[in-house]
């Protein structure tokens, strides 16, 4: 499903050498697979996320998303391929407060399907994530764990090939971060959805199919 | 915590968010602005009048005072000193003048005065030696005015024209600001007594007497000189003519009482907006000093420097944008006023308005400082600033707060006001209160029907702008009803006055037609100090000028002034034989018809409708005016006040001549012979009046655009203030909705993330600007309209002033419609900028 291929990326530093923030990263992650990245601060982690995003342009080697190379998307074309190819997970929740659960979940599926449609499509999802009877509470009157939880269904809506977690357990208690990330690996599992969760959280190695770690731009496989 | 480390952490706060401070400045400054114009336009009249009355009275505390311009004996004034405990006794004639120089002319206050004046002391004679100019008759003029007509050398000749004569006088000096302050401003001729009476042909005649009486025998020398005046003459403190301007201002006033609060809603709601825009950092860096161990104390002592700070420079700013507004914008403007009144044109800015505007600005920054007090005394202070608004808030107190309780509560303000428009027109100013408080109360509910409306009109189409619009704009709260409400305010405030300000001069304008129509031509003494023709002369030349070919009548009119207990009334005797001899279009009570008959008849008068409230006066009841001769009428009929605020009187001019024991007139209304033009007839008539006559011919229609183009001069302010506000809502809310726009961009990028498209996003915050200010301006003009309403009511049942009633639609339609489209052109840019946001901003969180 996602694979990189040779991927650099370097910034230029006047009158020094460049920056090697990705070097050389070459990685395949198949459907249904989840992958834990780990690395230290710095180490070129959200570097890579923006570059399989395509928000930022690779100094060189090709990121190929079910067969297709994004370099040759146009500006419009990579924002549909975003809204409908990729799911996004961050740490911080984004979700509007004096808006419903289910209302935060359908935000990015009301770009193309009715708000009755959406509602219909989204409830299910949320039921599946134990959102069932609080779909309908204001956001702000859910638990951490809840908030995440919508989130994940947002990142989901669309049904994406590929799921970018960016620290999606940052912000929750142990307990709730093992909640969180095993539904995670489920849902990717049961969707063929690739999943790369990038983290500090020790926990997320437990629930990933591989681990890989990333440090001053040079991918390697965890033991 | 050390004063110099509160300083130091100011500092370097202030570099990480110059920005959000700036905008807290111009909000905070925008109010102080405001409501510091509003306070010096509003007290510079009223000040002019006192300065200028004490300007020349000094020390004196009492007068005894004429009834009409012919004044009295000047006999009385060795009768006067001759009391016992009159101290100094100082007479002056006064009367309305138009002087003529090389460069112009102006209409002035003529003062006659001889050295006796100069012992009490006023501010406008204490510096010039009267004595040396009393033998040549010259004349004395502040320095601006005698640049203004263009005498500047000593000798110079200055023309007058005063009581249908021409006279000059030579230029003795000019006043300068050095030697009479703030009174430099004032239109006032000082001339030696004699000359005043020789110029007026009000020979050894006086109008008033300043008396000082020495202390302790103030009552004394009152009593005295009531004994002296006999019923024919008033004896008055000398504050009398503040007085009576205060009531002739009282409408003025109102109008400017009532900007003023405007000013400082508007204000308050711009500062407001820009508070919220700081609130949240502030909250920041209460939880990082109290979780470095700093107290309450040392946190507070922090905040208080912030305010101090913020508030300082806000009110510098502010005071110096409202000096300027209040010079080139909102300059006070008597007008009408200022032809029976002596008034100055200066500007006066009292200890008072700068008071008010400075404490305003300064209690706006404290509170908008102070706002997250909470968190300092809080124990847990993250806990206090985490999730505000949700988690401590009581289940009542949010229910109490929910938009349908408080559309309740503004639905009563709203009925309440209704009472007030049905009931008690008179109050006006609660009702105005009542009507914004019901606007602001009626707000959350209005957004948020528009926001379900939204909803629904959302869920029928595939597009995720309306949907994303209004999840943001119901995630806004305060800030989405403080954006509203800036707007609401404005519309409410311009819709309202510039309805009332259509409809009060559209009935001006037929006052002045209806009081005019009975003539073709008016002859009068020239100049625009006798536009109202109440300055009577001799008739002397209504024989040459019955005698022309284009003239088929010339009949003599009578008008004046009269003091009735507070109130200057204006008197209108036109010619018996006038048709229409009242103005039927005025007529509030009675027949038209019958009073015509009546007044004819004599004995009889038409009489305002207020002046009748206040003494508890009806049709057909007597009542005894203190005129030169005191006489009773009868009342025929009541009438809106003619366009004058104190009041009028229409008597017939016979019966005028009786109560005022003069012939003189104060007018010629000329009737043409069938086919003459009026343009043709004022070039003959002017001829036969010569070079040398102070008397001028004018056409009706001419004499009645004169008229109406003073009554828009006296209600500029109006129109200024209607101008004045939108412009400032609309910079308040493009400021407010581009702060919040431009904190939102972590959240547009991403929502870009997740494969929004720039114009998807840009149209979401035209959307939702559109949404913010349509709501607010709407709902602003609906209740703007009602304001209309009831401050025509109050104009027209209080103050009695003829009123057109109308409805503003087109005007209120045209503030939504203008201020929509201001607001979004201004953010349109902001907004296509916000919407580029690079998506990858939502990764470096």
């Amino acid at each position: 499903m996602l694979e990189l291929r040779d991927l650099v990326k370097h910034y230029p530093t006047p009158g020094n050498e460049p920056v090697r923030a990705v070097d050389g990263v070459s990685l395949t992650v198949s459907s249904g697979e989840t992958v834990a990245l780990y690395g230290p601060s710095g180490s070129g982690k959200t570097t890579l996320l923006l570059m399989i995003a395509m928000l930022l342009e690779p100094t060189a080697g090709t990121v190929r998303i079910g067969g297709r190379d994004v370099a040759s998307l146009s500006e419009r074309e990579a924002s549909n391929f975003r809204h409908s190819e990729l799911g996004f997970i961050r740490q911080s929740f984004d979700l509007l407060p004096g808006v419903s659960a289910i209302d935060n979940a359908i935000l990015k599926l009301l770009k193309t399907t009715r708000w009755v449609t959406a509602q219909r499509e989204i409830a299910p999802l949320l039921e599946r994530l134990g959102l069932g009877e609080r779909m309908h509470h204001r956001s702000e009157t859910l638990s951490m764990g809840e908030r995440q939880r919508v989130m994940i269904a947002r990142a989901l809506s669309t049904g994406p090939r590929l799921l970018l977690a960016d620290e999606p357990t940052g912000s929750l208690d142990s307990r709730r971060g093992h909640e969180v990330l095993e539904l995670l690996r489920a849902l990717c599992r049961e969707r063929g959805v690739a999943a790369v969760i990038v983290s500090h959280d020790p926990a997320a190695a437990e629930y990933a199919d591989r681990v890989l770690s990333l440090r001053d731009g040079i991918l390697s496989e965890s033991s | 915590m050390k004063p110099r480390n509160v300083v130091h952490l100011y500092r370097v706060r202030l570099r990480a968010r110059l920005l959000q401070e700036c905008f807290a400045v111009v909000g905070i400054a925008a109010g102080v602005a405001l409501l510091f114009a509003s306070q010096v336009s509003s007290s510079s009249l009223q000040s002019s009048v006192s300065r200028l009355s004490s300007g020349i009275a000094g020390e004196a505390t009492l007068q005894l005072l004429a009834r009409d311009p012919h004044g009295f004996s000047q006999s009385m004034l060795a009768r006067v000193r001759e009391i016992p405990g009159v101290r100094v006794a100082a007479p002056v004639l006064e009367s309305g003048a138009n002087a003529i120089g090389p460069k112009g002319s102006r209409s002035v206050e003529l003062i006659g005065a001889d050295s006796s004046l100069s012992e009490l002391g006023g501010a406008l004679v204490r510096h010039t030696a009267l004595r040396p100019f009393l033998g040549i008759g010259a004349v004395v003029l502040p320095a601006p005015l005698a640049r203004a007509i263009g005498v500047r050398r000593f000798g110079q000749e200055v023309s007058f024209q005063v009581a249908g004569h021409t006279s000059e006088a030579p230029l003795y000096t000019e006043l300068r600001e050095s030697q009479v302050g703030a009174l430099i401003g004032s239109a006032v001729a000082i001339v030696p007594l004699s000359t005043a009476q020789a110029m007026t042909g009000r020979h050894a005649r006086v109008s008033r007497i300043l008396i000082a009486p020495a202390a302790g025998a103030k009552t004394r020398v009152w009593a005295a000189l009531q004994a002296l005046a006999a019923g024919r003459l008033n004896v008055e403190e000398i504050g009398y003519e503040q007085v009576l301007f205060a009531k002739a201002a009282a409408a003025s006033n109102q109008s400017s009482a009532l900007f003023s609060a405007i000013s400082a809603l508007v204000g308050f709601l711009f500062a407001f907006n820009a508070m919220l825009f700081t609130v949240p950092q502030r909250r920041r860096l209460i939880v990082d000093l109290r979780r470095d161990g700093y107290t309450p104390r040392s946190v507070l002592a922090v905040l208080l420097v912030d305010a101090l700070l913020l508030g300082g420079v806000s009110c510098v700013l502010g005071l110096a944008l409202g000096e300027e507004l209040s010079i080139h914008l909102l300059h006070a403007n008597a007008a009408f006023l200022s032809l029976e009144f002596a008034v100055g044109s200066e500007r006066f800015v009292s200890w008072q308005s700068v008071a008010i505007a400075t404490g305003g600005g300064m209690l706006a920054a404290i509170v908008a400082v102070l706002s997250p007090l909470r968190a300092v005394i809080s124990r847990d202070p993250l806990a206090a600033v985490a999730q505000p608004g949700v988690q401590r808030d009581s289940v009542a107190a949010r229910q109490l707060r929910s938009p349908s309780a408080l559309g309740a509560a503004g639905v009563a303000c709203a009925l309440a006001a209704t009472l007030i428009l049905l009931r008690a027109p008179d109050a006006a100013i609660p009702g105005m209160v009542l009507l914004v408080a019901a606007l602001l109360l009626l707000l959350p509910l209005m957004l948020s029907v528009a926001l379900e409306v939204l909803g629904r009109f959302a869920r029928t189409i595939v597009g995720a702008v309306p949907h994303v619009a209004r999840m943001e704009l119901s995630a806004a709260g305060a800030r989405a009803v403080a954006i509203t409400a800036t707007g609401a305010i404005a519309v409410f405030g311009s819709v309202a006055i510039q309805g009332a300000h259509k409809d009060l001069l559209a009935g001006l304008e037929d006052a002045a037609r209806a009081a005019n129509s009975s003539a073709d031509l008016w002859v009068a003494p020239a100049g625009a100090y006798d536009l109202m023709n109440t300055a009577p002369f001799t008739p002397i030349e209504q024989a040459k000028l019955k005698r022309l070919p284009d003239v088929r009548a010339v009949r003599a009119y009578r008008g004046g002034l009269l003091d009735y207990g507070e109130r200057r009334l204006l008197v209108l005797a036109p010619p018996r034989r006038a048709a229409p001899l009242l103005p039927a279009s005025q007529i509030l009570v009675g027949s038209a018809r019958q009073a015509t008959d009546r007044v004819r008849e004599g004995g009889w008068l038409v009489l305002s409708k207020a002046i009748a409230a206040e003494h508890h006066l009806h049709v057909g009841q007597s009542l005894r005016l203190p005129t030169p001769n005191p006489m009773s009428f009868r009342i025929a009929s009541m009438s809106t006040n003619l366009g004058w605020s104190s009041g009028a009187i229409v008597m017939s001019s016979s019966d005028y001549a009786r109560a005022w024991a003069s012939p003189d007139v104060s007018a010629y209304a000329i009737l043409l012979a069938p086919g003459v033009t009026p343009d043709h007839a004022v070039h003959e008539v002017r001829q036969a009046l010569g070079p040398r006559s102070g008397l001028a011919a004018q056409s009706a229609e001419a004499h009645t655009a004169q008229q109406n183009a003073l009554s828009r001069q006296a209600l500029s302010r109006l129109a200024q203030i209607a101008t004045v506000i939108p412009i400032v809502a609309v910079l308040a809310m493009a400021a407010a909705i581009g702060a919040v726009i431009y904190e939102r961009r972590p959240r547009l990028a991403k929502l870009k993330l997740e494969g929004f498209p720039r114009a998807s996003l840009w149209h979401t915050i035209l959307l939702e600007s559109a949404l913010l200010v349509g709501v607010g301006c709407a709902t602003g003009a609906i209740f703007g309209l009602y304001g209309q309403q009831l401050a025509d009511r109050a104009l027209a049942e209080t103050i009695n002033f003829p009123v057109v009633y109308s409805v503003a639609g087109v005007g209120a339609l045209s503030s939504l419609a203008l201020m929509t489209a201001a607001v979004l052109a201004v953010l349109a840019i902001p907004g296509y900028l916000a919407a580029s946001v690079p998506a990858r901003l939502a990764l470096a969180d």
